[in-house]
């Protein structure tokens, strides 16, 4: 479980907001909307562990992310995945060189195992046998989809996406939420930043959501029975 | 769990170019050792000049040729005498003969005038005015030795030439060692630099970035260990061939086989400890500064 304590965050100009409580159950799929510039990245930061916030604390597992011995926030950020707004690989960089990357931080995985992952996630966003293509060719949505198999490819306890959805193009909407669902029934928990939720997502909250400071919280139905 | 080595990270994101880096680095320390191995045997000038300077001891005309042949196996018994010659005075008469031809009638007066002699070498490593001086102080007291000739003043200005000769090869090895850290430097800062987004992403996942760096260290050392010892080997055999094909070599740089005694091996031994901790520094440097340019 991920818990937010009074989190703020400021910048030069001022505080940008203060106060957050935040929580996230391990299965869950959550969505933060908020509109441009309300800090939605650096929320997601804060709660990966890599920022610490001008105020608060960040829980997970009962272990805070930023008081005391640094381990459990390294181990956190370890064992999570982040799919970023803005993806800018290394120039000459394949899709296949960016698994070989991701799979340097996975101990344990041979590379045959590596590889047959690659084609089953590839194949799963939607860009079957693309490992030889060079990233810097492809579309914004190609980028994204391949940003979140390569974090896949790690299977993460916790996966932040950070504007996924608009990247990916709407025509992917479906397809993500039916995987974010799978996971989470794995226990796999699924943190979301967008500008807007899709109108074609039912949540448990309404429309509405709930009000966390500048940002809306939307957490979607997981069980089988629930989506019926 | 057990972490994933990082040691290799760069071969295993950058294989092509670490195998370029590699080929470089590899003629790099091949010109180093080369040049190394070379002031180590040659002792700079100090081969060439023990080869063509000589003690020489001129022998009274009634020395016998077994008195003769004793004296200069006693010279050859001194501390850095690398070698001490008896030549008769038939061998001298010829020798005369070669250098000032159309004299044999000097001979006809009353037999050979000229006496024998022997003809001292030093040890390149001991060719110093100093060692000279002790041949010269052992066998001037003889009552065979006539007269010692070793080169007088000449030889002084000579030996003060070689320190300075010897000094101007050292220091241009050094600004060659100099070059090449530098070259290893920038080799280490770009490829920093270019994979610095590979490098971010694994931060991003929960590597730090000291443990990136120091796995790099560590990689760098072993690469710089496993190249320095395959320059030094190609270095060893190629004056070991050249000197079959060329004897210059072996009389300018000195033998090959010599390579193979401690006196050279602890040396060698150093250039393999130091490279590869050079290529250690470099890697560290290159990341610092890298990282620098990043802030």
């Amino acid at each position: 479980m991920i818990e937010a304590f009074r989190v703020g965050a400021a910048f030069s100009k001022g505080t940008l907001w203060d106060g957050l409580d935040l929580a996230f159950d391990d299965g869950e799929v959550c969505v933060v909307t908020g509109p441009p510039a309300s800090g939605k990245t650096l929320l997601l930061r804060i709660l990966r562990g890599e920022r610490r916030p001008d105020a608060g604390d960040v829980v997970v597992g009962g272990e805070s992310l930023y008081r005391g011995d640094p381990g459990p926030g390294k181990a956190f950020r370890a064992s999570s995945g982040f799919v970023p707004e803005s993806f800018s690989p290394t120039a000459c960089r394949t899709v296949r060189d960016l698994f070989r990357l991701s799979a340097v931080a996975v101990p344990g995985v041979s590379a045959r195992e590596r590889m047959e992952r690659e084609e089953e996630l590839l194949a799963l966003v939607g860009m079957p046998g693309s490992q030889g293509g060079g990233l810097s060719c492809l579309s914004v949505s190609e980028r994204a989809r391949v940003a979140l198999a390569v974090e896949l490819v790690r299977s993460p306890r916790v996966l932040f996406t950070d504007m996924l959805l608009m990247n990916a193009g709407r025509e992917w909407t479906d397809m993500l939420g039916g995987l974010f669902r799978a996971l989470a029934r794995e226990g796999k928990t699924i943190i979301m930043a967008e500008r807007t939720i899709s109108e074609r997502w039912n949540t448990m909250e309404g429309g509405q959501g709930i009000t966390r400071g500048p940002f809306r919280l939307f957490r979607l139905p997981v069980a089988t029975e629930a989506l019926r | 769990m057990k972490p994933v080595s990082l040691c290799w990270i760069d071969w295993k994101i950058s294989a092509k170019g670490m195998l370029l880096e590699s080929a470089a680095r590899f003629f790099m320390l091949f010109l180093v050792a080369a040049c190394y191995v070379a002031m180590l045997l040659s002792g700079g000038m100090n081969r060439f000049l023990s080869g063509q300077w000589a003690v020489t001891a001129i022998l009274r005309v009634s020395v016998s040729v077994e008195e003769g042949q004793g004296i200069a196996g006693k010279a050859a018994e001194l501390p850095g005498v690398r070698s001490a010659a008896y030549k008769d005075p038939e061998t001298s008469w010829k020798e005369f003969l070669a250098v000032y031809p159309g004299l044999e009638s000097l001979r006809t007066a009353g037999g050979n005038p000229l006496p024998g002699y022997v003809d001292i070498r030093m040890r390149p490593d001991r060719f110093t005015e100093a060692d000279i001086r002790a041949v010269e102080a052992s066998l001037r007291p003889l009552p065979q030795v006539e007269s010692l000739l070793s080169g007088g003043e000449v030889l002084s200005r000579l030996l003060r030439l070689k320190v300075w000769v010897n000094g101007f090869f050292w220091a241009g090895f050094g600004l060659l060692c100099a070059v090449v850290f530098l070259a290893l430097f920038l080799q280490e800062k770009t490829r920093a630099s270019l994979l610095s987004m590979d490098f971010g992403f694994l931060e991003g996942r929960g590597i730090p970035a000291a443990r990136i760096a120091f796995s790099r260290v560590l990689g760098a050392v072993l690469t710089g260990a496993l190249l320095s010892l395959a320059a030094a080997g190609a270095v060893v055999s190629c004056f070991f061939i050249l000197e079959e094909r060329l004897a210059v070599i072996g009389r300018v740089i000195g033998p090959a086989g010599e390579m193979l005694t401690p006196p050279f091996l602890l040396p060698l031994g150093l250039f393999l400890l130091a490279s590869p901790l050079l290529h250690g520094v470099a890697s560290l440097l290159g990341w610092r500064a890298a990282h620098a340019g990043r802030k």
